[in-house]
C-alpha cells in the first residue's frame, strides 16, 4: 500500500508541473487557434531568465516567477505583433501558425544557444533535492512546491477567465470569434492579451521547470510531444482538461515506470494521444470549450 | 590604362586567393551542435576549433593552413551521414574528424569506410562499430565501452579492503548504444551485430559476477524524453542495492539521476556513473551529492600527458592553459578528446607526408607502443579494428567539489586515496 501511495505522490507531483507547462499552450490554442509549437522553447527561455537571476543575484526561482512571466508576456506581445497578427485573415490560419511557430522554435533554440551556449543548466535551491519524509513515504519538496504554485496559478487563471470582464471576452472569443466581434469585443486586443498570457505562463512554467528538470536550448524537442499529448487528451483549449490530463497521464506513467519499466513510462503519453485521437478526437473536455 | 591595371591587379588577387585556398588543408566535422547531444557536441566543436587554431598559428600542417568546416547534424544520424557525404563529394575535404556518440558514429563509419577516409573517432565506444571489418577506424579513447567494467571492478578489487566492497548492485541505464555497451560487459551479455545478428563477443559471466556482486535491479530508460527520475531513484532505493551503476548517455542524465537519488534519500555505499566528469555535473548536483561518485574518463586535467602539436612538445597542461585562455572555462574530456583527434590527424598527415588518406591510415596503423601518436590523452596505437592498445581508463572520483583521479595507482603523480563508502548524498 505504501508503494502505491508513493508512486501516486510522485505521479501527481510531476503532473502538477506538466499541467502548467501545457496550460499556456492550451489557452493560446483555445482563444486564437494557434498551435504554438514554440511553447516549450519559450518555457526554456523563462528557465534561463530564472537560472541567471539565481546564479548572479541569488534570487529564488519561485520569487523570480512573476518577473519571468512578465518578461515572457512582453516577448509574447512582440512575437504576436511581428509574426502572427498579419496571418489572422488567412484562410488557413491554424495551419500557418503551425509552420510559423515551428520556425520560431528553431529561431528561439538558436538564439538561446548563441546567448547561453548549449551547456545544460539546472537551478539548485536547497529544496530542489530535499523531501519531506513521513514514515516510509517521501514527498519531494521541489516538485511539491512547483506543483502547488502551478495549480495556484491555474486556479487564478481560471477565476480570471470565469469572473473578470476580460475573462468573459477571452471566453467569448474562444467560443465564437465572429460572434464576439459582432457583440463589440475587440478580438484583436483579446488575441494579443491571450497570447501574452499564454507566453507569460510559459515564463512561469520555465521558472518552475528550472529546478525540476535540467534544460538546454534543444530540450524543447523532447517536451513538445509530451505537452501536445496532455493538451489533446484534455481537449485543446480547455485549461481544466489540460490539468486533469497532465495529472492523469503522469500518474499512469509513474505506475508504468515502477511496475512495467522506465522504458515504457514515456510511451504512456503517446499511447494516450493515439487512443484519444482514435476514440474521442475532441479530448476529454472537448465538448465544453468554455474555461473550467 | 588605369582600368586595365585595376583589372589586372584584381585578377592577380583572385588567383592568389584561389591558390591560397587550394593550398589549405580542408577538414570536415559533422557535430551535434543542436538536439539531444548538443551539450557534448558544442564542446567537441571547441576542441576541434582550438586545436586547428593553434596548428595554424604554428604554421599549419606541411606548411599549409587548415580550414575547418563544422556542420551541425542536429543529433540526427541521417543528417550526419549526408554531411560527411557532402564534405567528401562537394567540399572536397582532405580529411575528416569524427562525430560525437556511438549512435551517430555507427552509421557514419560505413560512409567513411566507403570513401576510404581515415575515421578518427572521438566518441563512439560500442564494440559493434569496430567489428564491421572496417580498417579505417582509429578510436581516440581507451577501449570499447563493453570493457569499461574491467576498470570499474578493478577499483573495487584493488582499492576497497577485502570483504567491505559492495555485495549487490542496481544497474540503471539509458537505452543507448554507449550505455547498453557498458551494461553488456558488466552483466556478461552477448554482443551481436545488429545487421547480421552474428555474435561478436560473449562477455559472460560479466565483470560484476566476476567481482562477486549480485545484480538486484536492472532498469532502462528511453533515449529521449524521460522525466520520471524520482520514480526510478525510488525503485533503486527500494532495491537495497549497495552499489548504484548509472549508465547515462549524457552529463544531463547523470545530473538528473544523482539529484533524484539525493531527493529520495538513497544510501548506497558506491555510485559509479558513466558520465559526470563534466563541469556541469558538479554545478547541477552540488558538492555534497557529488562527493564519492566515481566516473571513468579518458582524460583528466592534472594527468601529466606529454604530446606534440605542430611538431613541438605540447603538454596536457599547455592544453588546459590554452583552452582556459580561449574560452574562459577549464576544459573537460568532451573537449580534450576531440583535441586529441585533431592532433592525431595532424600527426598522420605529417607522418604520411600528404593528405592521401590511404597513406595516413597506413602510418596510423604502423604506430606502436614505442612510436605512438602522442596526444593530450596520452599515447595511442591501435589494433587492426581501430581499438586503442595498452591503455586503461582513468578512474576519477568527486572529492570536496573537485574531480580527483584515484586509479590506476602508481602510473601518474597526483593519484589520491579512494573515498569509500559514500557518505550519503
Amino acid at each position: 500500500m505504501a508503494e502505491i501511495l508513493q508512486i501516486l505522490i510522485l505521479g501527481l507531483a510531476l503532473g502538477g508541473v506538466i499541467a502548467l507547462m501545457g496550460s499556456g499552450l492550451s489557452l493560446v490554442f483555445g482563444v486564437m487557434r494557434i498551435v504554438n509549437l514554440a511553447h516549450p522553447s519559450l518555457i526554456i527561455a523563462g528557465a534561463y531568465i530564472t537560472y541567471w537571476a539565481f546564479k548572479l543575484l541569488g534570487v529564488d526561482p519561485i520569487v523570480m516567477l512573476p518577473v519571468a512571466s512578465v518578461i515572457m508576456a512582453a516577448i509574447g506581445v512582440l512575437l504576436y505583433r511581428l509574426m502572427l497578427e498579419r496571418q489572422t485573415k488567412s484562410a488557413k490560419y491554424s495551419e500557418m501558425t503551425v509552420l510559423l511557430t515551428f520556425a520560431l522554435a528553431m529561431v528561439v533554440e538558436g538564439a538561446l544557444g548563441g546567448l547561453f551556449t548549449n551547456t545544460q543548466r539546472i537551478v539548485s535551491p536547497d529544496y530542489a533535492t530535499d523531501a519531506f519524509f513521513i514514515g516510509d513515504l517521501f514527498i519531494p519538496k521541489g516538485q511539491l512546491y512547483a506543483g502547488i504554485v502551478s495549480l495556484t496559478i491555474i486556479v487564478g487563471l481560471t477565476l480570471f477567465l470565469k469572473y473578470s470582464r476580460l475573462g468573459y471576452a477571452i471566453r467569448a472569443t474562444t467560443q465564437n470569434r465572429e460572434a464576439a466581434e459582432l457583440l463589440g469585443v475587440n478580438v484583436n486586443f483579446i488575441s494579443v492579451l491571450a497570447f501574452a498570457i499564454g507566453i507569460g505562463l510559459a515564463g512561469a512554467a520555465g521558472s518552475l521547470v528550472s529546478f525540476v528538470f535540467s534544460f538546454f536550448p534543444a530540450k524543447h524537442g523532447e517536451w513538445i510531444a509530451m505537452l501536445m499529448s496532455v493538451v489533446v487528451l484534455g481537449g485543446m483549449g480547455s485549461i481544466l482538461g489540460t490539468v486533469v490530463a497532465a495529472l492523469f497521464l503522469s500518474v499512469i506513467a509513474a505506475f508504468v515506470g515502477a511496475w512495467i519499466g522506465a522504458t515504457w513510462s514515456t510511451l504512456t503519453f503517446f499511447v494516450a494521444l493515439f487512443l484519444i485521437l482514435l476514440v474521442r478526437p475532441q479530448g476529454l473536455f472537448g465538448e465544453k470549450p468554455e474555461m473550467a | 590604362m588605369t582600368l586595365a591595371r585595376i583589372l589586372a591587379a584584381t585578377t592577380a588577387m583572385v588567383f592568389a586567393a584561389t591558390a591560397a585556398h587550394a593550398e589549405s588543408i580542408r577538414i570536415g566535422a559533422s557535430l551535434p551542435i543542436t538536439g539531444g547531444l548538443s551539450v557534448s557536441g558544442e564542446k567537441h566543436k571547441r576542441g576541434y576549433e582550438l586545436c586547428t587554431k593553434l596548428i595554424n598559428e604554428a604554421g599549419g600542417i606541411l606548411g599549409r593552413q587548415v580550414d575547418l568546416i563544422v556542420s551541425d547534424n542536429r543529433s540526427d544520424p541521417a543528417t550526419a551521414i549526408n554531411q560527411y557525404e557532402r564534405f567528401i563529394n562537394v567540399d572536397k575535404v582532405d580529411a575528416v574528424y569524427g562525430t560525437f556518440s556511438s549512435r551517430l558514429t555507427f552509421p557514419v563509419a560505413a560512409i567513411l569506410s566507403k570513401y576510404n577516409m581515415v575515421h578518427a573517432v572521438p566518441s563512439g565506444g560500442a564494440l559493434r562499430i569496430y567489428e564491421q571489418g572496417y580498417r579505417n577506424l582509429f578510436y581516440f579513447q581507451v577501449s570499447a565501452a563493453e570493457y569499461t567494467g574491467k576498470d570499474v571492478t578493478a577499483v573495487i578489487h584493488d582499492l576497497i579492503p577485502a570483504g567491505e566492497g559492495p555485495k549487490s548492485a542496481a544497474i540503471v541505464s539509458a537505452d543507448d548504444f554507449f550505455a547498453n555497451a557498458i551494461a553488456a560487459g558488466l552483466l556478461g551479455e552477448k554482443v551481436k551485430d545488429p545487421a547480421t545478428d552474428k555474435e561478436i563477443a560473449d562477455l559472460a559471466p560479466g565483470y560484476l559476477a566476476n567481482a562477486g556482486i549480485k545484480v538486484v535491479m536492472q532498469e532502462k530508460w528511453p533515449e529521449e524524453g524521460f522525466n520520471d527520475w524520482l520514480n526510478l531513484a525510488n525503485s533503486i532505493k527500494r532495491s537495497g542495492a549497495e552499489m548504484v551503476v548509472g549508465l547515462t548517455a549524457s552529463a544531463e542524465e547523470a545530473v538528473q539521476l544523482t539529484r533524484a537519488l539525493k531527493t529520495v534519500g538513497a544510501t548506497p555505499k558506491l555510485v559509479y556513473l558513466s558520465q559526470g566528469a563534466q563541469n556541469e555535473f558538479i554545478e547541477g548536483v552540488g558538492k555534497d551529492a557529488a562527493d564519492g561518485v566515481m566516473i571513468h574518463t579518458t582524460w583528466h586535467k592534472d594527468v601529466p600527458f606529454e604530446s606534440t602539436l605542430a611538431g613541438k612538445p605540447f603538454s596536457n597542461g599547455d592544453f588546459v592553459k590554452a583552452f582556459t585562455a580561449a574560452y574562459g572555462v577549464e576544459p573537460d574530456e568532451d573537449s580534450a578528446i576531440p583535441f586529441a583527434v585533431c592532433q592525431g590527424i595532424e600527426q598522420a598527415i605529417t607522418g604520411a607526408g600528404s593528405t592521401d588518406n590511404a597513406k595516413m591510415a597506413e602510418w596510423l596503423h604502423a604506430r606502436t607502443k614505442d612510436a605512438p601518436v602522442q596526444t593530450v590523452l596520452g599515447r595511442f596505437n591501435w589494433d587492426e579494428r581501430g581499438l586503442a592498445q595498452n591503455k586503461s581508463h582513468i578512474m576519477t572520483q568527486w572529492q570536496g567539489g573537485n574531480l580527483k583521479f584515484v586509479y590506476p595507482k602508481g602510473e601518474f603523480e597526483g593519484v589520491v586515496p579512494f573515498s569509500y563508502p559514500k557518505a550519503g548524498f
